[in-house]
């Protein structure tokens, strides 16, 4: 133990070296990636003395010392996110785990819950952009892609993440999709929590699942206690009966327009308007008068 | 309209937004207002060009406060929207399809809103239940302006529904009266665009509904709130208004003919008009001062200036100068109380109840 302690403080003493460093060459990013990792390193010294004092008490919990239990983990021995985990991993991540295009609003949440991720809304804004950006310079060149919803005229959907491996029903949004969508979410993160107990303990995941259950009918009581996983996710599957015949034949009809009409870039990261709106006249949408609504909508609640 | 053209002279248009339109109803009595508005006169620059700006604008604060809490109403497919809508309007589980007109670019939003709206008041239940960011328009005056309503849902009854989003908090069921009346109007300019639009597309405009859905945070927390506010009355006065600004001929037959408010502005977009000239003509048009005028009009405080230089009773509110009525100014008021001066004709009952008035608040001062 004590060999892991004297370790640490050496790492120690040369991250406060680094960052020193980095203060002095102006270069706030390293500076910053350096300080969290001086942080988290301090806090596994401050465990590994406490440990040392009181040996039996925490030691051995989960036989890995060195997954440390930080103060918000609660020594649940999950990968803690934000400092080794790329924050396109963690999209990709709480994404895999909701099965659902998701705005970025949700998937920050669900990956701050769930899987202890640190993601932040802006992060995430240029996110779809750099992803395009890599897929047109090298096609193929990543296993997966963080990539568009698209909408019933195949153009990108405002503010939907999706990953490039699901297949193109999944990632195409008709009018009964978003409520679809959220369903499958909340029946994503009730799932997760009813088969995992000790994470349905973290207050961050019981609000999440709460904010989500209150928006489903049947789902919670009119206590104000915590959601049962299993009942949300049994009125979500409710709900989602209704829902789901009309919203998988919209879906295989967009799946199959986009399929046939648009080339592999269009088709991970949507068309652009113009185009669409081209062969749109071929669907036989009603858009004829285009210059009337002009540029000088003036948006009323401002 | 070639005399409102006149009226606006050199100075570009400046277009309509919902906040405006509704702003009309609350003074529908100033032809100040009404020829400045129907000319699409910028009444902000004229303000500030006569020495009066005037506060107005959102802050930022205000905007990003708002912006945050429309987005967490809408968030994941309108989902706390459709919990609020389905407790309040009975809406059933299956209607949760959304449109979002957006999706087209901006040049065909506006004809994309009306082909949606087209298609929803055929076909009935089945077309969809909510649409966000609609571009409706609106003619005022002869010219068209365009409006951006929060959400419009559609019921099973067959009628639309504003949805309007406001970030004031509800407080144990009660919030400021005055925001209040302020989302009634703007929420009743939409109500009454969205109507003209299903007339103008062969439908029965009634097929919108007069309670509009009004949205606000409840008491302390975020969490949102979903109320039916009836605005019938701000419709029967908008309507009013607008037929009004239609009629302004009326208006400008009382005006000398050369009479103009042009700014006269400069290659830099400055105006050059002496001040003092441009403050002349606008007082040949009479306004309707009222108090509320502070939180509407960006001429505000160009009409309390001139109505302090006349002593207007204008200045002590509504009430009161009704209740003063035929009696022009504060000093007539004043002569008439403690009889310094004598009552003119039909003044009698008025000058009588100042008289009392004036005694009683001797009696209780002595």
């Amino acid at each position: 133990m004590s060999d892991r302690l004297d370790e640490l403080e050496r790492r120690i003493d040369g991250l406060r070296a680094g960052v020193r460093r980095a203060m002095r060459a102006k270069d706030p990013a390293t500076a910053r990636g350096l300080r969290a990792e001086l942080r988290a390193a301090e806090r596994a010294w401050d465990a590994l003395v406490t440990e040392d004092a009181a040996p039996g008490t925490a030691a051995g919990t989960d036989g890995a010392p060195a997954a440390v239990p930080g103060p918000r983990t609660g020594g649940r021995g999950r990968p803690r996110g934000g400092r080794l985990v790329t924050v396109r991993e963690q999209v990709h991540q709480a994404l895999t785990l909701l099965g659902a295009p998701a705005q970025p609003r949700l998937v920050a949440a669900v990956s701050e819950a769930l899987l202890d991720g640190a993601l932040r809304g802006a992060q995430l804004t240029s996110l779809r952009r750099d992803e395009e950006r890599s897929f047109v310079s090298s096609p193929y060149g990543r296993p997966y892609y963080l990539c568009a919803a698209l909408t019933d005229r195949l153009s990108p959907a405002r503010g939907l993440l999706t990953v490039s491996t699901w297949p193109l029903e999944r990632r195409v949004v008709g009018p009964l999709s978003p409520r679809v969508d959220f369903l499958t979410c909340a029946m994503a993160v009730a799932r997760h929590l009813g088969a995992d107990p000790v994470a349905a303990l973290d207050p961050r995941a019981l609000r999440l699942l709460a904010r989500m259950a209150r928006n489903i009918p049947g789902a919670t009581d009119a206590d104000l206690g915590p959601p049962d996983p299993d009942r949300v996710a049994g009125a979500a599957a409710h709900e989602l009966a209704v829902h789901a015949g009309r919203d998988t034949r919209d879906r295989a009809e967009l799946a199959g327009r986009a399929t046939s009409q648009l080339d592999d870039r269009a088709r991970l990261f949507g068309a652009s308007t113009l185009i669409t709106v081209a062969r749109d006249t071929v669907a036989g949408d009603t858009v004829t008068t285009s210059g009337t609504a002009g540029g000088t909508a003036t948006r009323g609640r401002r | 309209m070639n005399r409102l053209d006149a009226l606006r002279g050199s100075t570009p248009q400046k277009p309509h937004d919902a906040r405006a339109i509704a702003a009309l109803a609350a003074n529908p009595g100033c032809t100040r207002r009404a020829l400045l508005d129907g000319a699409g006169i910028d009444k902000d620059a004229a303000a500030r060009h006569l020495g009066f700006p005037a506060p107005f604008g959102q802050s930022p604060f205000a905007i990003t406060r708002g912006n945050a809490f429309e987005s967490l109403v809408k968030a994941d497919g309108c989902a706390e929207l459709l919990r609020m809508l389905r407790e309040l309007l009975g809406l059933p589980i299956a209607e949760v399809a959304y449109h979002d007109v957006e999706n087209v670019g901006a040049h065909l939003r506006h004809a994309h809103t009306r082909a949606l709206f087209d298609r929803a008041a055929r076909d009935g239940d089945d077309a969809g239940t909510v649409y966000d960011h609609p571009l409706l328009s609106l003619r005022i005056a002869g010219h068209t302006a365009y409006l951006e309503p929060d959400v419009v849902a559609f019921q099973l009854g067959g009628r639309f529904h504003i949805v309007e989003i406001k970030s004031f908090a509800v407080i144990d069921g009660q919030a400021d009266p005055a925001a209040v009346a302020a989302a009634a109007r703007q929420a009743a300019v939409y109500v009454l665009a969205l109507r003209r639009m299903l007339a103008e597309l062969g439908h029965d405009p009634l097929r919108v509904a007069h309670d509009v859905v009004l949205v606000c945070p409840e008491n302390f927390a975020n969490r949102p709130v979903a109320t039916l506010v009836d605005v019938r009355r701000q419709l029967g006065v908008l309507e009013r208004q607008l037929t009004r600004m239609t009629a302004l001929d009326r208006l400008l037959d009382g005006l000398p003919e050369e009479l103009t408010f042009d700014l006269m502005p400069g290659e830099d977009g400055l105006p050059t008009r002496p001040a003092a000239e441009l403050a002349d003509a606008l007082r040949r048009a009479t306004a309707r001062y009222a108090p509320d005028c502070l939180s509407t009009c960006d001429l505000c405080f160009f009409c309390r200036d001139e109505a302090r230089q006349e002593g207007a009773t204008d200045l002590l509110g509504r009430h009161v100068r009704d209740e003063l009525g035929g009696v022009g100014s504060v000093g007539e008021a004043l002569g008439l109380a403690d009889g310094t001066r004598a009552p003119g004709e039909g003044q009698e009952e008025i000058a009588r109840l100042l008289r009392n008035a004036e005694r009683l608040r001797r009696e209780c001062l002595a």
